[in-house]
């Protein structure tokens, strides 16, 4: 147990390397690769979801962090897809039209990765379509955007009538974020859920698609 | 008695009551309007939509506000910008991409503003200290940067009677960003320490230069000086501060330090919430904070005034994520009633938009803005 607990503080400190060498050696301990994604990958995210969202640290310490979950992902990855295991949920998101604001968003699917779930990131200045063609593709459950510039916030609104147009709104549940954006300004255009941080990006997730 | 624009500003900046409150719009790089905001203004106004204005920024797709406009709010500053380097102009790559002299990439969606997309450092997983001497560095001394600034400069001072604020490139926070990526520059902070920081000394370096020549130049004429480097977020601070305090401040000192050389007084631009940094920054020496932007946390103006007001000039206000571009016209005068009585006492405060005016900022509401700022900042 002690490894995971290590493995967990690597991913605090953001030391990929270390995170690499535990991970792989995890492994070669015969340590399930859901357990050490579990306790030691996720668990570290977990932490550092906690502590930002408190203002006890700071973007540069996620995004380290997030650096090192991902040394470790690296080595997980074709194990989890050998074992068959399921991701928590599968998200497409992006930042919306028009805005290029994207260290927000990064952080949030940094997370929501660090929390197990698929994302497929699209970048910034996503249009309609493009989160249409991906949750088509990736059958996601949900959908995030992003915006950070109220010229552009209204975009948000656009594309939930573009997945109704196009018959998908029913299909996938949506969550949006970002510096102007409120619960309010959510419920108005129609969201299913908003989230003020990162680490409220993943509960909210997680009870969007009521999973624990 | 009644002052002139410059001599308003000058009081303000002093510490002293002025006649009235001080208006700004257009002066700094980030207290102007973009071009689609500046294109509804002039025809909300009834102005003819010709001859098209000067750009301010290219980068911001914002322009230098027709002085129809400036006149009719009675806008008390005037931007002075630093020319073009000769040596290495915008390279262009298509109609939305271009290269700047630092090799930063900059695109833009259609329509949109442009923003780094790629840079020199940018895909490099540990760039070191040896990268940074390979590099060809902007040069400060270049002609063009300078050309003709002594004379817009001189003309401005003598025959207006506006402050004339000289604007400078953004500080190390961003330059840094720009050229080795946000995120990457981020976590060179913390992880790669040596290169982070001696980037930021070149680039620093630079713009001490470039500062130094600009006011050795044209500094008789110039008023005061802006410029801009963001460290604050919707929610707090993009990075602890102990580790702005080692890595930053020493740095940002350098910069005011120059500017004081020439005796000038600074205004300091950094978006978001930097409530928890004010007593650096006033440390470092800056005069006049920029934007204030209201809505982020812990900036409750009337608790920086009381905290701040007497070692700093408090410069914007103007809620722009809710108020301006959603607000009724109504609101938008309550919102300039509670600023003016928050941070206009004593002096001390120059009201203007947190941001620059984004295109869908209703017209009316900005002239709302300025009608009210005129009628309560008797
Ligand atoms: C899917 O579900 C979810 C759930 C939660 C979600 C979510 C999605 N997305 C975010 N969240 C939430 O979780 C995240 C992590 O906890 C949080 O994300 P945030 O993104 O809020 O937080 C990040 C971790 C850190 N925060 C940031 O990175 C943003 C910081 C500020 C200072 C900022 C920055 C850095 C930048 N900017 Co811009 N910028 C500002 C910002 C000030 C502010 N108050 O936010 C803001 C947003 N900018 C503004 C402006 C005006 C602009 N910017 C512009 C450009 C830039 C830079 C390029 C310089 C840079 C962006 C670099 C990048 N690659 O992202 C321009 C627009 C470019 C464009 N087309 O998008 C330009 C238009 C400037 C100009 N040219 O005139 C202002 C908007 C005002 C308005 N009316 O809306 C602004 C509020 C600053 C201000 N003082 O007014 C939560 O919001």
């Amino acid at each position: 147990m002690v490894d995971l607990k290590m493995l967990a503080e690597a991913v605090i400190r953001g030391d990929a390397k270390e995170c690499a060498r535990l991970t792989q050696e995890g492994l070669d301990n015969g340590l399930s690769p859901q357990v050490l994604l579990n306790d030691g990958l996720m668990a570290g995210m977990a932490v550092i979801g906690e502590r930002f969202k408190c203002n006890d640290i700071y973007v540069p310490e996620v995004l380290i962090a997030a650096r090192a979950m991902k040394a470790g992902m690296v080595i997980l990855r074709p194990k989890l897809a050998e074992t068959g295991a399921k991701p928590v949920g599968k998200v497409v998101a992006g930042t919306v039209k028009g805005d290029l604001h994207d260290i927000g968003k990064n952080i949030v699917c940094m997370m929501l990765e660090g929390a197990g779930f698929q994302v497929t990131d699209l970048g910034n200045d996503v249009a309609p379509e493009r989160f249409i063609q991906a949750i088509k593709e990736q059958e996601a459950q949900i959908v995030g955007m992003s915006a950070l510039l109220t010229t552009t916030m209204l975009n948000m609104k656009g594309t939930i009538e573009a997945l109704k147009a196009a018959g998908l709104r029913e299909k996938v549940r949506v969550m949006v974020g970002g510096a102007p954006v409120t619960q309010r300004f959510a419920e108005e255009i129609g969201a299913d859920g908003y989230a003020e941080n990162a680490a409220v990006a993943v509960e909210k997730a997680k009870e969007l698609l009521a999973v624990h | 008695m009644m002052m002139t624009h410059r001599e308003r500003i000058l009081a303000v900046l002093n510490h002293k009551e002025p006649d009235r409150l001080p208006l700004d719009l257009g002066s700094a790089i980030a207290t102007t309007m973009t071009a689609k905001a500046h294109e509804r203004m002039r025809a909300y106004l009834g102005l003819p939509s010709e001859p098209p204005p000067a750009t301010f920024s290219r980068r911001s797709s914002t322009v230098i506000p027709d002085e129809a406009i400036l006149r009719r709010f009675d806008v008390d500053a005037r931007p002075l910008i630093l020319g073009n380097p000769d040596g290495r102009p915008d390279r262009e790559v298509s109609p939305d991409a271009f290269v700047d002299e630092w090799g930063v990439t900059w695109a833009r969606p259609e329509g949109g503003h442009f923003i780094s997309t790629d840079g020199p450092f940018y895909h490099q997983d540990e760039p070191t200290r040896e990268d940074l001497e390979k590099f060809p560095w902007p040069d400060p001394a270049d002609p063009g940067r300078y050309r003709g600034l002594r004379e817009r400069a001189k003309e401005l001072h003598e025959k207006t009677d506006y402050a004339v604020m000289l604007n400078l490139g953004v500080g190390p926070v961003h330059q840094c960003q720009f050229v080795r990526g946000y995120g990457e520059w981020l976590e060179d902070l913390l992880i790669n320490r040596a290169f982070a920081e001696g980037l930021m000394d070149r680039v620093v370096e630079i713009w001490v230069e470039i500062t130094d020549r600009a006011l050795e130049e044209a500094g008789d004429s110039v008023d005061l000086v802006m410029y801009g480097d963001d460290v604050g977020t919707q929610k707090g601070l993009l990075l602890r501060p102990e580790l702005y305090r080692q890595v930053i401040k020493p740095r940002h000192k350098r910069m005011a330090d120059c500017v004081k050389r020439h005796g000038k007084p600074i205004l300091y631009h950094s978006c978001g919430s930097v409530y928890a940094l004010v007593p650096d920054l006033i440390e470092v020496g800056i005069d006049a904070l920029n934007p204030i932007q209201v809505t982020a946390a812990e900036m409750d103006t009337r608790r920086l005034k009381r905290e701040f007001g007497r070692d700093l000039i408090f410069w914007g206000g103007i809620n722009t994520q809710r108020v301006l571009p959603l607000g009724t016209p109504e609101e938008v005068r309550e919102e300039v009633m509670r600023r003016i009585e928050d941070l206009a006492e004593g002096g001390g405060y120059v009201l203007c938009a947190v941001h620059n005016i984004q295109p869908e900022v209703p017209p009316e509401n900005v002239v709302t803005m300025y009608e009210a700022a005129q009628e309560y900042g008797r």
